[in-house]
């Protein structure tokens, strides 16, 4: 029955729904996985990597995480290309507001703005949605970190810890069992926030989960961190292999010893 | 009183052995009334490029906001820094495109490459390029600074040699003009970092 309203994003179905947008969504429902962690001072975001061939030579640093400007970054689940155009989007709004205030965009301008570009293409033109979801990671003096989801419809909300592409409900429920109760080595706020060092362990740990047991490794897997320096300005860090081994090793240890 | 010297500067880049040095007067007036002596006209676009605009105060200010904008992009499209030469050839590009409505600056890109060999380019407002291997001049005072410049540039200067010399030269020149001065800032650019020291000038 929703054959008659499914082709065309600009028909409601007579149930009310965009069947176009739904299945956009279900696009990225097959692609990588990435976790996005509000720390207590700072964001932790991690992503599965699907390396479809060993003979692939990459052209930028990587294929999932993004910086947007100085104090924002994306992670990217989805359709690549159709990913790139956004970016360049957002790149250019922060650009463009940081050139006529002479001040960073607040996150959730910046966020908004993407979302209602790809809400454009829900409605207007006969065109079909964006195939993509985001993380977005940013920093501004009015609210601090902050994390963002969007999907194709443009809808966007904000979270304290989220997972998007494959497997998102099993990773999102494990945070929700996780995220509250994270008291690691003392680095726990008053609402039991993780530190840096914490989330990234939770992130892998939510990984490991989505990626089914499909092994853990530096090569699947990209952790990215964004904290604030001594003069308040944001720094963005890809973290090497060596420091994901590091972590993964953590974890599994913990996983490990927490059997006995 | 034409539209290049409504404001008043002068800016100076010199290069030395591996490293370059760039300066520039600190006043802003209108026409003979000093408004300011705390203007800057000396940008640091990043840790190894320096850009310098002389001319109309308001297009100073635009374009080094429109040229950070442009770098910023370049920088995140291309996940690398912006090479002197690149920067310059932009700079080009945006002044050419008002060819016939154009910014009133005189601009001077300065920097170290990659090898850590200076580069110079000096411009005219839409946007033909001289590159020099020993100085560029920009500003009110071209005369002067082209005179002093010629005269105690040599090659092969060291850092603290090229400030010596960078400094007098500036000096010389803005204190036979009058609507330059007011106090000097010059920045040292050498693969280690930027030095960056303010000059005791003569306040007339």
């Amino acid at each position: 029955m929703a054959r008659r309203y499914d082709s065309s994003t600009t028909t409601f179905s007579p149930e009310g729904r965009l069947h176009q947008v739904e299945y956009a969504i279900e696009a990225i429902n097959n692609a990588g996985t990435c976790v996005g962690i509000l720390a207590k001072d700072g964001i932790v975001m991690a992503c599965e990597k699907r390396v479809t061939s060993g003979l692939l030579a990459p052209a930028k640093t990587s294929e999932k995480t993004y910086k947007l400007c100085q104090h924002a970054t994306c992670t990217v689940a989805g359709l690549t290309a159709d990913a790139n155009i956004l970016i360049d989007q957002a790149r250019l709004r922060a650009a463009r507001y940081q050139y006529q205030y002479q001040e960073p965009i607040p996150m959730e301008q910046l966020v908004e703005h993407v979302c209602n570009y790809k809400q454009a293409y829900t409605q207007y033109g006969g065109l079909r949605p964006f195939g993509v979801a985001f993380l977005f990671a940013g920093y501004d003096v009015t609210h601090g970190f902050q994390l963002y989801q969007s999907d194709p419809s443009g809808n966007y909300s904000g979270w304290k810890a989220t997972v998007i592409g494959a497997n998102n409900q099993a990773g999102k429920s494990l945070l929700k069992s996780e995220y509250k109760d994270e008291e690691a080595e003392g680095e726990a706020d008053e609402g039991g926030i993780p530190g840096i060092a914490a989330a990234l362990k939770l992130a892998v740990k939510v990984l490991n989960k989505t990626m089914d047991g499909t092994g853990a490794s530096t090569d699947k897997m990209e952790l990215f961190v964004m904290t604030l320096d001594d003069t308040k300005q944001c720094v963005h860090k890809i973290l090497t292999d060596d420091e994901v081994k590091k972590i993964i090793k953590e974890v599994e240890d913990e996983a490990a010893s927490a059997g006995d | 009183m034409s539209i290049f010297t409504y404001n008043g500067g002068a800016i100076i880049a010199m290069s030395g052995k591996n490293c370059i040095g760039i300066a520039s007067d600190t006043r802003l007036g209108i026409q003979f009334q000093t408004v300011a002596c705390d203007f800057q006209k000396v940008f640091k676009m990043s840790s190894k490029l320096f850009l310098g605009l002389a001319g109309l105060a308001t297009d100073v200010q635009t374009l080094e906001k429109l040229l950070q904008f442009r770098m910023n992009l370049y920088e995140l499209r291309e996940e690398r820094p912006m090479s002197p030469k690149a920067f310059a050839e932009l700079l080009s590009n945006v002044l050419y495109e008002k060819r016939f409505g154009s910014y009133f600056v005189e601009p001077i890109v300065a920097g170290l490459n990659d090898d850590g060999s200076p580069f110079l380019v000096n411009m005219d407002c839409i946007g033909a390029p001289c590159l020099a291997k020993d100085y560029v001049v920009a500003g009110t005072a071209t005369a002067n600074m082209h005179g002093m410049c010629e005269t105690l540039w040599k090659e092969g200067m060291e850092s603290e040699e090229l400030f010596e010399t960078l400094s007098q030269a500036l000096l010389a020149s803005v204190d036979r003009d009058a609507i330059s001065g007011w106090g000097a800032v010059v920045h040292i650019v050498t693969k280690d970092g930027v030095m960056t020291r303010e000059l005791k000038a003569r306040q007339d």
